[in-house]
């Protein structure tokens, strides 16, 4: 399978304080690249550097493009998207507004249409400001944006994390319908939902990666509960 | 009392004419200090360079009305070089970008200097003539100041709320990690701002230079006016601008009518110094008192 994302030798951090030490890993189409570890490991890191928010040494490839020090609007261009953990949105801008941002302004009204129909809570809301929404619905915003320009690559940090069981019923089919046509890397602390949705597992310690391999073998030796902690 | 004393139809105008003055010189402001956070010590100059661009186009042309069409477009490319080449690496630094800012306008204070000489100018009224209220002769360029703020002002609202740049824009001043990742190219969309803002005060500085006196002090007048504006206003809200604009020019033209006009300019500082402590009237200052504003995000 031909890689959509590559990594090579990443090594990021904040300041002088190296946090990803020589991280290496390769997702390709319809993969779900699950990047698991305890708290302080270095996952949102990971993604924040992919992204091209943090600076960093090593190489990231998308298909055939080094995109290693592009700017984040440039990663976005190439098919990058970023789900974030803090379910962020912009104060005083609308759910309509959000969307239209995430697609760049080409294909608004089939893109908006795409997440009403998708999260039919968001349809209803596209006039209210994102602020006001409740969590789990900012996290279905969040996902909205990700899923309807059709990314080649997905960053999700934790999309079910906080979010009432209830909903994340609905999450689970939407980000394995978006995985089927993208390279997806979800940082996941989860278990049953890193079985629900992964392929591939690559466990982080200390900035660098100490297990990878099949989601539900390392489950099976119990390799991911081990290195958790659980 | 004012009607007592004598309180006629002109000088309502020209507490409209002041309140326009006061807005004019403070939109571009809103732009710079309001959206992008830079404590913009150089907008009195950027004002200046609009006035000198249009003095020096009647000079050479005799045509003012093509000076102030072309003052905006300088003082929007010398805003823009500004930004592009030193305060977009000062953006997280306030104390830095205000430093520079500073600087800045020392510079271009002293090179207009060297370029004009400090001596008085004269930019001549584009139209000429007056009208006639309640027995006074006013300019017809005072009401021009007024459309042209309207004009403005209008304008700006609808840049920023109905156009893709503007959605940009407010996306970029909230949260620019987010916006960047989500495909905004944040750079662009702030040196943008920081251009169009410096447009604004050009454009100011080129309609107020007739009626005042032009020399290298002149953007020094507007200055904390302006920043009296943006900050009473609300940063980041152009409606508490406006409102802060008619408030402030308002009481000024009033208080000038019943007092001196230095003893009215200290009532008026004082007006602006109370109502940014007790109550700023709109924007992010009066969420953040009320506790409305939003948990700080952290890309």
């Amino acid at each position: 399978m031909t890689a959509v994302l590559t990594v090579q030798g990443l090594s990021a951090g904040y300041g002088r304080t190296i946090v990803l030490r020589d991280v290496s890993f390769e997702v390709g189409e319809g993969e779900v690249a699950c990047i698991m570890g305890r708290n302080g490991a270095g996952k949102t890191t990971l993604l924040r550097s992919l992204m091209g928010v943090l600076p960093k040494t090593g190489t990231v490839r998308i298909l055939d493009a080094d995109v290693s020090h592009w700017p984040g609007h440039r990663i976005n261009a190439a098919g990058m998207v970023w789900v974030t953990q803090e379910d962020s949105v912009f104060p005083g801008l609308t759910v309509r507004e959000h969307l239209y941002i995430a697609l760049g302004g080409e294909g608004v009204d089939e893109g908006i249409e795409a997440a009403a129909s998708l999260f039919p809570v968001l349809g209803e809301r596209l006039g209210q400001e994102a602020q006001t929404l409740s969590g789990g619905e900012r996290k279905m915003l969040g996902l909205a944006q990700a899923l309807i320009v059709k990314p080649r690559v997905v960053l999700m940090d934790e999309p079910t994390e906080g979010v009432a069981p209830v909903l994340v019923e609905g999450l689970i089919p939407a980000i394995a319908a978006v995985a089927r046509k993208a390279a997806v890397v979800l940082v996941e602390q989860n278990i049953d939902t890193a079985l629900a949705l992964g392929s591939k597992a690559h466990v982080l310690e200390r900035g660098a990666i100490v297990e990878s391999g099949n989601v539900q073998e390392l489950h099976d030796r119990g390799v991911l509960e081990q290195r958790l902690a659980l | 009392m004012i009607l007592a004393a004598g309180f006629l139809p002109v000088d309502s105008f020209n507490v409209l004419v002041l309140a326009a003055v006061f807005i004019l010189v403070a939109v571009g402001l809103h732009f710079t200090f309001g959206m992008l956070n830079v404590v913009n010590l150089v907008h009195g100059e950027l004002i200046l360079i609009g006035a000198y661009t249009a003095f020096q186009i009647q000079q050479e042309t005799g045509n003012v009305l093509l000076g102030m069409a072309l003052a905006p477009l300088v003082a929007g490319m010398v805003g823009g070089a500004m930004e592009r080449g030193v305060l977009r690496f000062l953006y997280d630094r306030p104390l830095d970008s205000l430093l520079a800012t500073f600087g800045l306008s020392v510079i271009i204070r002293q090179v207009v200097q060297l370029i004009f000489s400090p001596n008085p100018r004269t930019l001549r009224d584009p139209i000429g003539g007056s009208f006639v209220v309640s027995g006074f002769n006013i300019p017809w360029w005072r009401l021009v100041i007024v459309i042209a703020t309207v004009v403005v002002v209008v304008g700006v609202s609808l840049l920023l709320s109905r156009t893709s740049f503007g959605l940009h824009a407010r996306a970029t001043v909230v949260n620019p990690g987010l916006a960047e990742t989500m495909g905004v190219n944040t750079g662009l969309v702030r040196a943008g701002l920081f251009a169009i803002g410096s447009a604004i005060a050009g454009l100011a500085g080129a309609m107020l230079a007739p009626i005042s006196t032009l020399n290298p002090q002149f953007g020094l007048l507007f200055l904390v006016n302006s920043f009296l504006v943006v900050i009473l206003g609300g940063k980041g809200s152009l409606r508490g601008l406006i409102l802060a604009g008619v408030v402030l020019g308002g009481s000024l033209a009033v208080l000038q009518f019943v007092i001196s006009t230095v003893l009215a300019q200290i009532i008026v500082l004082a007006i602006a110094i109370v109502g940014v402590r007790v109550r700023p009237l709109l924007g992010q200052a009066r969420q953040e008192r009320k506790g409305r504003r939003p948990r700080p995000l952290s890309l």
